[in-house]
This record gives C-alpha cells, sequence and structure tokens, in this order.
C-alpha cells in the first residue's frame, strides 16, 4: 500500500529567495503528515538570509512526508516534504489522521482503510508518520515505508520494522536488512539476546562533559530567533568581508524639513533622493564587490533598511529607484515597509540591491557605524534630524550663529572598493544636494 | 559443435530446413540470387532453386499473405521481411489473417516471418526499428527474439516446425558481433526463458540485443550479484521463469531496446507488479528507448538507445535503493 | 441437402442443350440458389425476431455469382469465399443447419460461435473463411496457388472480391503476383455496383476487367445474374489455370438488392434501378430454364422450403456456446492439418473420375 503511494509523490523543495541565497530554515509546518493539501496552499513558512515566506505547495494531493524538522536549515533544493498526488493520495488521510478526523475519511473513502487493517505491518509504519517531527535516517522516523518484500518478511517472521536499522537511501529498510535481522546478525534493538552469566548491563559512564561557565540568571526565551540568527550571520560576514570605513557629514536639513512639510512625506525620501543623485554622480559606490570581482551597476537599486521591532530587520529593494521623484521614492518606501511589517514581501522584493539606507533615527540617535549589506559597497545611515546652534554665512560673509535641524549622515564603505577621499566626495554631494533643494 | 557467427547459425537453421523438409520455403524481396540484404541466404538459390527461395515483388503484404495460402495448403514458408521496420506493409495480412485463422475456424498458419530488427548502426527510423510489441498484442502470433548463436538457430527450427505464425526477431546488430559454439543438427530450443548469468541481488530481464548489453553493464557492480534473464520467447512469455528471478533477487531492472511505452518490458513490468508484488524490494525499474523514430546521426541514436552505461545506472540506482 | 432429387431429376437426362451441364447440374445450380435464398431470408427473418446477434448481411440478387462459379470447382481446390457468396459454401458441402446456427452465434455454427454470421469458411471443405478486410483473400488464394504451382499440382485457387476491393493494395499485390508467377487462381470480382453506400464511378477510373491485361493475364466480363453463364466462364478460367496459363480475372456484373446490411435502407440507390435489376433476377432466370425443360422446380422449391424448416427448427433448438474454452484455440497445439477436400457436383468431375 504505502509503496503504490510512492508512484505519484510530488517533492517540496527549499525554493531559491534570491540569486545569493544557499539556504533556507523552515519555520513551521502549516500542514501535517496525512492532511489534504491544495496545490498553491501554503505549506511551511520558511526563513532565508534575504525573507521570510511562505512555500506554496507543487500540487493538490496529501502530505506524505515531512522530511525537515522546524528550526532546520538545509540548502536550496532540499526535498522539504512529499506530496502523494493521484490514486495513492486518496488513502493517506485514512492512515493517518487521529481518530475523529479518521472516521470522517473513512465514511468516504471504505476501501483504503480496510487496506490497511488487512496489510498488518505498514499500518504500523505508516501511521507512526503521525507526528511531524523527525527527519529521515532515523530508526522510527515518520513516512518511513516498506517494500512490499520487507513487509512480508517483516511479518513472517514477526519483525518489528521500526526497530530494524535500514542501510538504503535516506536510511530506507532495504531487504538484506531485515533478513539481516531475521538470520540474526541484523541491529535490530529487540532482537538482542537475553544477558548470559558473565555479561553485566554494566556499561561505563560516558565521559563527562565539560562544565558550563557560570551564567547570570537568564530569562529563557528560547535564544535567539531564527531572524536574529541570520541577521547576525549576515552581518558578521560583512564585518569579516568588507574593509569597512565610517565616514560622518553635517547636513542642515532646513530645506527639507521645509519641502517635506510642502510635499507631505518623510525627509528619508528626500535623503534617498539625493543619494541617488550622489550615486549617479559617484557611480563607484553603486557597484557589487564580490571577492574580487567589481560591477557597477547601471540602475540604482536602492535597499531600504524596514525594522521588524523585536524580531529583526529586513533590506526590501526599489528597483530602478533612480526613475523615481521623491514623490514616488517616498510612496515606494511606505509600500515596502508596509508590506515588510505584514511579511508579504515577495524574493524579488529583496534581491538587486545596488546601495541601501538604514534609518533608525526616530528615537533620537544621532550617529552610527552601519554595517555594509554586501555585496554592496556602502550604506548611507539617516539618523535623527535634531536642532542645533550652528554657525551660518550669510551672503556676504558675515557670520551668525542660527537654529537649525541638523542631522548626521555615515556613510560605510568598502575600502576594498574605493578611498575615502571618493567617500567624502559622495558625502559632499548628498549634503549640498539636501542644502540646496529649491525653497 | 561448430562455433558460428548469430548470421551462420540462423543460415545453417535455414539450409537445414530446406535439406530435410521440402515443405520449407524462403520467401521474400532479394533473398534468392542476391542472397538476402544480409546474406543470410546466401548460395541458397544455387543448392535449392529459386522455387524454394524466391525472390518476390516488393510487396510486404503479398508476401504474409501468400505464405499464409500456401501454408494452409501444407507448405511451411518462412518469410523474410528485408528489415523488421517493413512489417507494417504485411501488418493486416500477419494480424488479421494469419494470427486469428486457427481460433476462428481451426485452421493452422505454420509460418515464420523473419524480422531483422534492431538499431545501433544508423540506419535511422525506418531501418532500426523493434516491433516486436505490435504483435505480442496481436492474439495468435507467437514472437521470439534470440540473443545468442546457439540460440538463433534453435529457436529457428522450433519456430519453423511451430504450427503457428511465428514472428523471429533477428538482431542486426549481433548478425555478426556475436559468436559462440553451436550444436550440429537440428535442435529446439524451447520457447522460454534463459538464465543468461544467475545472481541475487537484483535481476536485469532482458532479450535480444539487449541481453549482451544487460551482461556487460552488470559484469562488475562493485561486487554486487546480479542475474540476468533473457527472455528469449515474448509470446509465449515465461512467466514461471520471471517470477523466479523475481522472487530471488527483488530487485529488477527490464532492458527494452524498442520504444518505451507498452514494449515488451512494460509486459514484464506489469507481470512482476502483479504477481510478485511481494518479492520486490525496490521499484520495477525499467530502461528503454524513449518514444521517438530512431534518429540517424549517431550520437543521436547513441543518446535514445539503451547502452551499458545506462543499464549499469540504473542498476547502481536500484542495488542503492 | 437433397441431393437424391437432383439426381432422380437429373441423372437420365439426356444433354440439356448445354456443353457442359447436364440437366441434373442445371438443376444443381438452381437449388444452390434457392437454399442460398432461403436461409437467407430464413436468417433476415430470425434477425427481425432478435435471434441474430450483430449484424446481417445477405446476397439477394446475386446468388448466381457464387453458385455458377463455385460449381465450376473440383474437390482438390481451393475457396476463399466472401459474404454474399452462401451458395459456394452449400455446393461445397456445408449444410444448412450449421449455416443457420453459425448466424445465431450457436455452438453448432462453423466456427463456434467465434466469428459472426458470414465470416466461416469449411476447413475440412476446403474452404478459408474470409476477413472483413476484403481483398486480403486474394493474397491467400495466390499463396495457395503458388504452392500448388510449386509442387506441380494440377489444382486452382478461387476467390471472390467486389468492387471497393479493388481500390485496396492488396488487390495489385495479389493480381501482381499471380501474374508474375503464373499461378493457378481465379479472381471473382463481384461488381455489384456499391461498396456500401459508395459507387462505381467513386471507386476507380478505369474497368477493372481492364486491369488483368496489365498484369499479363485474361480478364473477362460476365453477366454475374446468370449462373451458368458464371460456370462457364469459371470453368474455363479453371481450365487455363490448371493448364499453366496462369490466372484470370471474371468480372462478374451484378447488383446488391438489399442493404450493404441488415441495417441500411440503402436509400442511395436509385429505385429505378433496384427495379431494372429485379427484373434480371438470377433464381427466376434459372428457373426459367428448367421450366422450359419440364423441371418440376415447384417441387424443388417446396423440397428446398422443407429442409430449411428443418434446418432453423434444429439451429434454434441448438445451444448457444459456453465460454469454458473461449480462451482455447488461439494457437494450433497439435499437428497443422491442411485444408480438406470439398464437396464437387459437377457431373463433369464424376466423368473425369476426378478435380484434374
Amino acid at each position: 500500500m504505502s509503496s503504490l503511494r510512492t508512484e505519484s509523490l510530488v517533492d517540496v523543495t527549499m525554493p531559491q529567495m534570491g540569486v545569493s541565497v544557499a539556504e533556507g530554515t523552515v519555520v513551521a509546518w502549516r500542514v501535517a503528515v496525512g492532511d489534504r493539501i491544495e496545490a498553491e496552499q501554503t505549506i511551511c513558512d520558511i526563513s532565508t538570509d534575504k525573507i521570510d515566506t511562505e512555500v506554496p505547495a507543487p500540487a493538490t494531493g496529501v502530505v506524505a512526508e515531512l522530511l525537515v524538522d522546524v528550526d532546520q536549515t538545509v540548502e536550496v533544493g532540499v526535498v522539504m516534504a512529499r506530496i502523494a498526488t493521484g490514486d495513492g493520495a486518496a488513502g493517506a488521510p485514512a492512515e493517518t489522521q487521529p481518530a475523529p478526523a479518521a472516521a470522517a475519511s473513512a465514511q468516504t473513502q471504505p476501501a483504503p482503510a480496510a487496506a490497511v487493517s488487512a496489510e498488518g505491518e505498514p499500518t504500523a509504519a505508516v501511521a507512526a508518520a503521525g507526528a511531524p517531527a523527525a527527519g529521515p535516517g532515523r530508526g522510527d522516523a515518520p513516512g518511513r515505508r516498506y517494500s512490499p518484500v520487507v513487509s512480508r518478511i517483516a511479518a513472517e517472521h514477526g519483525v518489528d520494522l521500526s526497530a530494524v536499522r535500514g542501510t538504503g537511501r535516506g536510511g530506507r529498510v532495504r531487504k538484506q536488512d531485515v533478513l539481516a535481522v531475521v538470520n540474526g546478525n541484523g541491529h535490530a534493538a529487540a532482537a538482542e539476546e537475553p544477558p548470559l552469566h558473565i555479561e553485566s548491563p554494566y556499561r561505563p559512564d560516558p565521559p563527562a562533559a565539560p562544565r558550563a561557565p557560570a551564567a547570570p540568571a537568564v530569562v529563557a526565551d528560547g535564544g535567539l530567533s531564527r531572524m536574529r540568527r541570520q541577521i547576525g550571520q549576515h552581518m558578521k560576514r560583512s564585518l569579516d568581508t568588507a574593509a569597512t570605513c565610517t565616514t560622518w557629514a553635517e547636513v542642515d536639513m532646513s530645506r527639507v524639513q521645509a519641502a517635506r512639510r510642502t510635499l507631505g512625506v518623510t525627509a528619508l525620501a528626500f535623503v534617498a533622493r539625493a543619494t541617488i543623485d550622489a550615486l549617479r554622480e559617484h557611480p563607484a559606490l553603486n557597484a557589487w564587490l564580490d571577492g574580487d570581482d567589481y560591477t557597477r551597476c547601471e540602475d540604482v537599486n536602492l535597499g531600504i533598511a524596514v525594522s521588524l521591532g523585536d524580531d529583526g530587520l529586513i533590506v526590501p529593494v526599489i528597483h530602478r529607484a533612480h526613475e523615481l521623484s521623491v514623490e514616488g521614492l517616498a510612496a515606494r518606501i511606505k509600500d515596502i515597509a508596509r508590506r515588510a511589517r505584514s511579511r508579504e514581501l515577495t524574493a524579488d522584493d529583496v534581491q538587486g540591491g545596488t546601495f541601501t539606507i538604514t534609518n533608525p533615527g526616530q528615537f533620537g540617535s544621532i550617529m552610527a557605524t552601519p554595517i555594509i549589506n554586501l555585496p554592496q559597497v556602502g550604506i548611507l545611515d539617516l539618523e535623527a534630524i535634531v536642532k542645533r546652534p550652528v554657525v551660518v554665512t550669510d551672503a556676504d560673509g558675515n557670520d551668525s550663529i542660527a537654529i537649525r535641524p541638523m542631522t548626521i549622515l555615515g556613510l560605510s564603505w568598502d575600502h576594498r572598493a574605493l578611498d575615502g577621499a571618493l567617500s567624502a566626495q559622495f558625502l559632499a554631494t548628498v549634503r549640498r544636494r539636501l542644502e540646496d533643494l529649491p525653497a | 559443435m561448430a562455433v558460428m557467427t548469430y548470421l551462420q547459425a540462423i543460415s545453417a537453421a535455414l539450409r537445414d530446413e530446406l535439406r530435410a523438409d521440402e515443405r520449407v520455403l524462403m520467401m521474400g524481396e532479394d533473398i534468392g540470387v542476391f542472397g538476402g540484404a544480409f546474406k543470410v541466404t546466401d548460395g541458397f538459390a544455387a543448392e535449392f532453386g529459386t522455387d524454394r527461395v524466391m525472390d518476390t515483388p516488393l510487396a510486404e503484404s503479398a508476401i504474409i499473405g501468400c505464405a499464409v495460402g500456401a501454408a494452409v495448403v501444407g507448405m511451411r514458408p518462412v518469410c523474410e521481411m528485408q528489415f523488421a521496420d517493413f512489417i507494417s506493409c504485411g501488418f493486416d495480412q500477419l494480424v488479421n489473417v494469419a494470427g486469428k485463422m486457427h481460433y476462428r475456424q481451426g485452421l493452422a498458419v505454420p509460418i515464420v516471418v523473419r524480422l531483422p530488427s534492431g538499431g545501433g548502426f544508423s540506419g535511422g527510423p525506418f531501418h532500426s526499428q523493434n516491433p516486436e510489441a505490435l504483435f505480442m498484442h496481436s492474439p495468435g502470433i507467437k514472437v521470439v527474439a534470440p540473443s545468442t548463436a546457439e540460440d538463433a538457430k534453435g529457436l529457428l527450427h522450433a519456430a519453423i516446425h511451430d504450427p503457428n505464425p511465428v514472428c523471429f526477431m533477428e538482431h542486426k546488430h549481433l548478425y555478426r558481433r556475436v559468436k559462440g559454439e553451436v550444436p550440429d543438427g537440428v535442435f529446439e530450443t524451447p520457447f522460454s526463458a534463459r538464465v543468461a548469468r544467475s545472481g541475487s541481488d537484483l535481476v536485469v530481464i532482458a532479450y535480444g540485443a539487449m541481453v549482451d548489453v544487460a551482461l556487460a553493464a552488470t559484469e562488475d557492480l562493485e561486487g554486487a550479484s546480479i542475474e540476468v534473464l533473457d527472455l528469449r520467447s515474448l509470446v509465449p512469455l515465461d512467466e514461471a521463469a520471471i517470477l523466479d528471478s523475481v522472487a530471488r533477487c527483488s530487485k529488477v531492472v527490464i532492458v527494452d531496446e524498442a520504444n518505451m511505452t507498452c514494449a515488451a518490458g512494460a509486459q514484464v513490468a506489469a507481470l512482476v507488479a502483479e504477481k510478485a508484488f511481494e518479492d520486490l524490494d525496490g521499484p520495477v525499474v525499467r530502461v528503454a528507448t524513449p518514444d521517438v523514430p530512431i534518429p540517424f546521426s549517431p550520437p543521436l541514436e547513441q543518446a535514445v538507445l539503451p547502452g551499458v552505461d545506462r543499464v549499469k545506472e540504473a542498476c547502481r540506482e536500484l542495488l542503492a535503493y | 441437402m437433397a441431393t437424391e432429387t437432383a439426381q432422380a431429376a437429373g441423372s437420365t437426362a439426356p444433354a440439356s442443350g448445354h456443353e457442359h451441364l447436364r440437366l441434373e447440374d442445371r438443376i444443381w445450380l438452381l437449388r444452390a440458389m434457392l437454399l442460398m435464398r432461403g436461409i437467407e431470408e430464413r436468417a433476415m427473418s430470425l434477425y427481425r425476431q432478435g435471434k441474430v446477434p450483430g449484424s446481417f448481411y445477405d446476397g439477394f440478387g446475386q446468388e448466381a455469382v457464387s453458385a455458377g462459379a463455385a460449381f465450376a470447382m473440383a474437390p482438390e481446390d481451393r475457396l476463399c469465399i466472401l459474404h454474399r457468396d452462401l451458395a459456394a459454401h452449400l455446393i461445397r458441402g456445408v449444410t444448412p443447419v450449421r449455416i443457420l446456427s453459425q448466424y445465431m452465434g450457436r455452438a453448432a455454427g462453423i466456427t463456434r460461435g467465434r466469428d459472426g454470421n458470414v465470416h466461416f469458411g469449411d476447413r475440412s471443405l476446403g474452404c478459408v473463411g474470409m476477413v472483413s478486410m476484403l481483398p486480403d483473400m486474394m493474397l491467400v488464394a495466390t499463396g495457395m496457388a503458388m504452392a500448388f504451382k510449386l509442387r506441380g499440382e494440377r489444382r486452382c485457387a478461387l476467390t471472390w472480391f467486389g468492387d471497393g476491393s479493388t481500390s485496396r493494395g492488396d488487390f495489385h499485390e495479389a493480381m501482381n503476383w499471380a501474374g508474375v508467377q503464373k499461378l493457378p487462381v481465379v479472381f471473382i470480382l463481384e461488381n455489384n455496383q456499391y461498396a456500401y453506400s459508395t459507387p462505381l464511378d467513386k471507386q476507380f477510373a478505369v474497368d477493372p476487367v481492364e486491369r488483368a491485361a496489365a498484369y499479363g493475364f485474361t480478364g473477362v466480363t460476365v453477366d454475374g445474374n446468370d449462373a451458368e453463364a458464371m460456370f462457364d466462364a469459371t470453368r474455363e478460367a479453371r481450365q487455363r489455370a490448371i493448364d499453366g496459363r496462369g490466372p484470370t480475372l471474371i468480372e462478374a456484373v451484378t447488383m446488391r438488392m438489399h442493404g450493404h446490411a441488415a441495417h441500411d435502407d440503402m436509400k442511395y440507390v436509385p429505385k429505378e434501378q433496384v427495379e431494372e435489376w429485379r427484373r434480371r433476377d438470377p433464381v427466376e432466370r434459372q428457373e426459367r430454364r428448367l421450366r422450359e425443360l419440364d423441371v418440376d422446380v415447384d417441387a424443388l422449391r417446396a423440397e428446398v422450403a422443407a429442409a430449411i424448416d428443418t434446418a432453423a427448427t434444429e439451429a434454434l433448438a441448438g445451444p448457444m456456446p459456453t465460454p469454458d474454452d473461449v480462451l482455447e484455440g488461439v494457437f494450433c497445439a497439435g499437428e497443422a492439418e491442411p485444408l480438406g477436400d470439398g464437396q464437387a457436383p459437377w457431373s463433369g468431375f464424376a466423368a473425369a473420375g476426378g478435380g484434374a
């Protein structure tokens, strides 16, 4: 019976969520083994270093196997689950659902249910698949299926197949494995012989584990979230890879403040526009550096870091941002931020950035040293705009002290790709564009 | 015992039959004076005359139809299709007239249709086919396909002695490549399977030219014990031998040179699924030519015909399962 | 069959005004045609009563074609008989009860229920049953003739086929092969004007009898509604064949007076055409001849009708086949038995001491 279902299994694989994404983590399974699932229905949530997303089922059928644990990280392309389609799918619910659901299934599908009881050993094996926990290769792996000959030999010799170690692909129990148990040289725990007189159950203690250092009292919240871990890995990789330098420039935001009140947009949109202009003027910063491979990008695909509160941070990308006005940029920033927070971003939304702006300044901080979002070579940090007394010089060259809305832009740049002079020129361009906005 | 090529064994069987039985008659295109496209009947016309080694008009339907007529009045015609592919032109006579005759009216039709079949030598789409499954699907026609010189002779004798229409699939690629000891005189090889090599971990089921491929592919598979079952006869199909091999080996690879869909191997696979289910320790694996006409150019042809590497890979995969 | 009547009526009669047919022979021809018509009418009646499965085909109006031709064939000759040629079966010796049983799919039918209505040939009487691809049998007949020639036997093979068959490749292949090898075979083209519903002008551009010359042998056209003319032409063709002068194509011009099968109302045939051919009915023509020779045709008719009644009663009482052995016999398990010899009632064979 279980063999029949192998005929029409559709794999659900870890998707490629961006060119550079190599792996992903299962955040949650939305289904259990035995559940019926429609094509396009969400089968699980995954998290990659670019994005968290839902994975739609590639086919309609019955969930036959869940092969990846929650929180397990696997490479792109790895099979995470299998969906049984076609005839085999019809029988699955009756095998695997807990009692109430099984009763419902049995009403409509009496034949498969009968087949289950008639087959004996496979029933137990399949029934064990109820809990979608362990992956393949474990002794009593859920969804573990046995070939007809293995089932028959096991039934004939009373072998508990769940205790037989499989040597086939993915830990599959093969004919020789069950025959080895029958012939007394297999790996079944149940087949252990009773101890002889000289045999004591004594076993040496395992070597003591090294003692953990004394830890401060902690809140037991289960450690880092997947996203946190991924952000951490990503950031650490950047610091380990790039030659990161940070340059600051102080900018008078008077014109920006005046203009944003007129247009009803955030200062970030003006900074974004000024940054884009500066990138056009200094294209060396609108680039990727991957190892020794340095590529200047034609388009400005502007990444905007969006905080997801305690969960972390994501960087959706405004593609071809150079084609957008300040108002257009403002609208797009608003849109991607909303979608990021409601977890609606697609893979395309997080791919292809050529430069990033981060804007954590709403809490009043004034300076930061942002970490470059590799393979980009620069990231601009916009902090709080605060009123300060500054020396201003009028057209006649007379100095005076004035109160001006000031901000400090921080540019982290990769010294592998460029030098300090260029970063300073770039920042100067951004400042000039912001300060010289038409009134 | 004499060592003969597959081709010589076929010629020898025909010559023996012509000498032994005056009812035996060869009919085909260019088989008389010329000796046949593959020289199977070379020298026959001189020894037996052109009446008994007959150059017929270029008309496959007529060759089969006239053979049926001659057979029902007591002859033992052996027809040669110049290439097995050309049987499409004689299909109606073979399937509708010859195949149904005995069932309908108790009238036996003892004819043999020799079908030089198979590819591997840039014959292209009309000189490379393996049409045997068409006749497996047509009641009343026996189908045999030898892989060795000895079986080529023994099966041909048995086919000529058989009171029914028999399609004798002789693989062109084996004609001069296969050589072996052949017993002297007239002997019959039964229409049953033969264990070409016994084994216990996996059985490769094949016939015709694919038997050699199967043997070569499984000669050394990391020490695995691989059985090769040579079907020899497709109708009747030796169910007992197939089921016996599967019961012992539990893993089955079936190789056809024919196009995959509904090939002889598909019938074997169905048989195994139905009657050996509880002996299986893995999926029934098939290696066959994809459902395309056989292309001409060597790299294209080699890409579609099952070769040693594909069979090897299929066996490795299944062994690891 | 009431062979005795024929002998009583004809054995003492002098030459009847026909060079090769004695009076008894001419009565035989009428009897064969009356039996054919009577059996087919009864079978049609049984068909309408729901006793005949499948469809029903007859040769109404074409009786002379098979009667005249078959009557010229010797016991050792071999025939491939088509579905509008029932008289040939009767002349070879197939009894009416077996024919009616055959129509009804009964166990006593010639094929024991394995094939339908007119698809049969009694191998013990030297006949090979037809297949539905009608000109196929031309090749089988050619092959039989080939064997006769190879073995140096003075025998011939004969087959019928229709105007539609002339369009098929097997017609050409057989005509060509027989011409090339100068085989003792007689081809009877039963030109009954329609292949199912397709008239002649959609079947061929040249009268097929003219094609015989193209294949290197004789072609003759005969009034297919005259049994004695059919006999004469076939007798000559057979003589030509066994003398080693090659095949003959006889085009028997006739008319299919019923539809292609029982379901066919033949509305595609002009009424005038049917009326014209009705006046040329072959049974009535032979009856007129015999009445002029003072033969008691009414008695013959009564005898035939009684024989058919008896046969129908017996056939209806016969069992249907059981499926016990339905899977058996696909292959011949023992020795291949060649065809047997049929009856050959023509007095000419008896006079010659056999067919040759």
